[in-house]
């Protein structure tokens, strides 16, 4: 395909400056539209769940703990291996965490963390504003990531329900899933319900969704 | 006291008359930090030497000691106005090296982001493109529809810019009906944003004479110095990887390729305005025809324990660094090398690995469009005013991210 110009402007536009007219004319239209600036540290922007932002280790409601089992998931698959844990084993082998820590300033804010562990331990809150003069604030161990978590469900307003998308990654089947996080959601992010075309053809129609794998 | 010395130094090129100028690397015309390193005789630039390196991170090292999977978050980071083109560019290789099936809807979801940023990208580059010519209103109208974009992605993947939204073996996270109602809504009133764009600035006289005739390179000597994407086919070359070598579901897409003739700056220009209605086409196709069913593959390898797709490990649960051993174990993944190009917003990015196996690249070298459209910047600026060579820096629509990796 070849691109189209514009035809050239005659002699009559030349003079009378349309094309600058036409300009100013659709910058004044502009003037009486609604503004869409946003008064940002006045006026916050929309937070969607599954956002990446600052992390915390979910407190069990039963226990008033953190829910890690140190499986070491987290840290393995971690690109920039910000997570350093430490754990001790008993004579059956439970494992008992030690000591958990992020580095904020190295993560990179993948959230394979978040995908991989097997009990939905770890999150990433939708808190993005957590800058700070003093660096070692930024170091998290286990419980100021307890911390952020009380302050994340205290603020936000989401309550025990809360799901995490990372969690229960949407279209994904619940087979798929460890026990842990199989997790009451909303319909549109099960597989039966998904989104699909108004012209998915019918041939696509008859692969039900029941076929989805994935090792998670 | 000491003595005073005096030292003479050099003239480069033996011409007292000639003024050297560094262009950059702080200067915002460069879009980032590249530098231009010119000689000018008057205004008009007799040599013109771009400097890159500033913004180097050593991806392609990086990518040796991770893993496949981990690397997808290195990718983010290569072009970061249109990241999901990226993911999607390395996620078609490595599962072409390591033969995973990729499931239809991920395909289409792919093919959906590819374009969402093919659009966010191009917005980009107009506003940035117009700002430096000029044209300050352009700039606003632009990011108002770049905004809509950046929210979709972060509704969709949790992150505006840094999206890791693929996996290999298909994508993280699906789509919501609320995404798609947003969408729609996106598809249905974008055409008339590009007249708006158009209106403000396709027949303006300043914005003709700045760019009609400016940086022109003939169809031949666009192929010698490399260009891909808009900026080859301006100059009249018809060559899409889209089209010409359908990745995703592009095979399934109805769109045509707008090519220039004049090869100067409008006509690039023009090509990726007519670029944003095909990638809205696009879209629109993609909303209606997302076909059900699974969005990652069966054969899909495990985030944290990559294996060859198919093939079972015995792992002992209380071996505490059971998981490391797995990785390094030879012979977990496919040997061997290849090349796979995809097609995003700035040109032809091609990745190629040499894999021996070891569930990580050996080699990883990433074929980056900028990379080669700055090399052509030497030849594009030579005998141009200084101001042209703004334009020619912007119609080249390059980012330094990408290009010192």
């Amino acid at each position: 395909m070849k691109v189209q110009y514009k035809p050239k402007r005659n002699l009559l536009e030349t003079i009378f400056q349309v094309e600058i007219l036409q300009g100013m004319a659709l910058t004044l239209r502009k003037l009486f539209s609604p503004a869409i600036t946003r008064q940002y540290p006045q006026e916050k922007p929309p937070m969607y769940p599954g956002f990446r932002g600052q992390h915390a280790l979910v407190r069990d409601s039963l226990t008033n703990e953190s829910k890690c089992v140190a499986c070491m998931r987290c840290a393995t698959v971690c690109p920039s291996r910000c997570i350093k844990i430490s754990y001790h084993e008993d004579e059956s082998h439970k494992r008992f965490v030690d000591s958990y820590t992020i580095e904020a300033l190295r993560c990179v804010f993948c959230g394979f963390c978040v995908e991989v562990c097997p009990v939905g331990a770890i999150t990433m809150t939708e808190v993005f504003e957590y800058a700070t003069y003093n660096r070692d604030t930024t170091y998290f161990d286990k419980d100021l990531l307890l911390e952020n978590w009380d302050r994340f469900m205290a603020g936000s307003g989401h309550d025990k329900t809360y799901v995490n998308p990372f969690w229960r990654p949407r279209g994904i089947p619940e087979s798929s899933l460890p026990a842990q996080r199989r997790m009451n959601v909303p319909d549109d992010w099960t597989v039966e319900k998904q989104f699909v075309g108004k012209k998915a053809t019918s041939s696509q129609q008859c692969l039900t969704a029941t076929t989805a794998g994935g090792s998670h | 006291m000491t003595e005073t010395k005096t030292v003479d130094i050099p003239v480069q090129n033996g011409d007292e008359d000639r003024y050297q100028l560094k262009l950059g690397p702080q200067h915002p015309a460069t879009h980032g930090v590249l530098r231009v390193d010119l000689d000018l005789d008057g205004e008009t630039i007799v040599e013109c030497d771009p400097k890159v390196g500033y913004l180097h991170r050593g991806f392609e090292k990086l990518a040796e000691h991770r893993t496949f999977a981990q690397n997808i978050v290195l990718t983010d980071r290569l072009d970061y106005i249109a990241a999901m083109s990226n993911n999607v560019g390395y996620c078609e290789a490595v599962e072409k090296l390591l033969a995973i099936e990729v499931p239809e809807r991920a395909k289409f979801l792919r093919v959906m982001v590819c374009e969402m940023s093919r659009i966010s990208s191009h917005l980009l580059w107009l506003a940035t493109h117009a700002l430096d010519i000029g044209a300050m209103t352009v700039f606003l109208y632009c990011f108002r529809e770049r905004e809509v974009l950046l929210e979709l992605f972060a509704e969709l993947c949790g992150a505006r810019l840094t999206t890791t939204y693929t996996r290999l073996g298909g994508v993280r996270q699906d789509v919501t009906h609320s995404i798609m109602a947003k969408l729609d809504q996106f598809v249905e009133k974008f055409p008339s944003c590009i007249e708006e764009y158009e209106t403000m600035i396709d027949t303006n006289r300043i914005w003709l004479k700045r760019t009609i005739g400016i940086g022109q390179l003939s169809a031949e000597k666009a192929v010698d110095l490399c260009l891909t994407g808009a900026s080859l086919r301006g100059s009249g070359v018809d060559y899409d990887v889209r089209k010409h070598m359908p990745y995703a579901a592009y095979d399934k897409m109805e769109f045509e390729v707008p090519v220039g003739e004049t090869g100067d700056t409008y006509a690039r220009y023009r090509c990726r305005m007519e670029e944003l209605r095909q990638s809205n086409y696009i879209l629109r196709q993609c909303i209606d025809m997302m076909p059900p069913g699974p969005i990652v593959g069966n054969d899909a390898p495990d985030l944290v324990m990559p294996i060859k797709p198919g093939k079972q490990l015995e792992v002992d649960v209380h071996a505490g660094n059971a998981l490391f051993n797995l990785i390094e174990d030879r012979n977990v993944f496919m040997e061997g090398d290849i090349y796979v190009a995809t097609e995003v917003p700035k040109g032809e990015l091609g990745f190629y690995f040499i894999s021996d196996g070891l569930g990580r690249p050996y080699r990883m070298h990433i074929r980056s469009p900028s990379f080669l459209h700055i090399g052509a910047l030497g030849t594009m600026g030579k005998g141009v005013m200084v101001a042209d060579l703004i334009a020619i820096i912007g119609t080249l629509d390059v980012v330094l991210g990408e290009c010192d990796r």
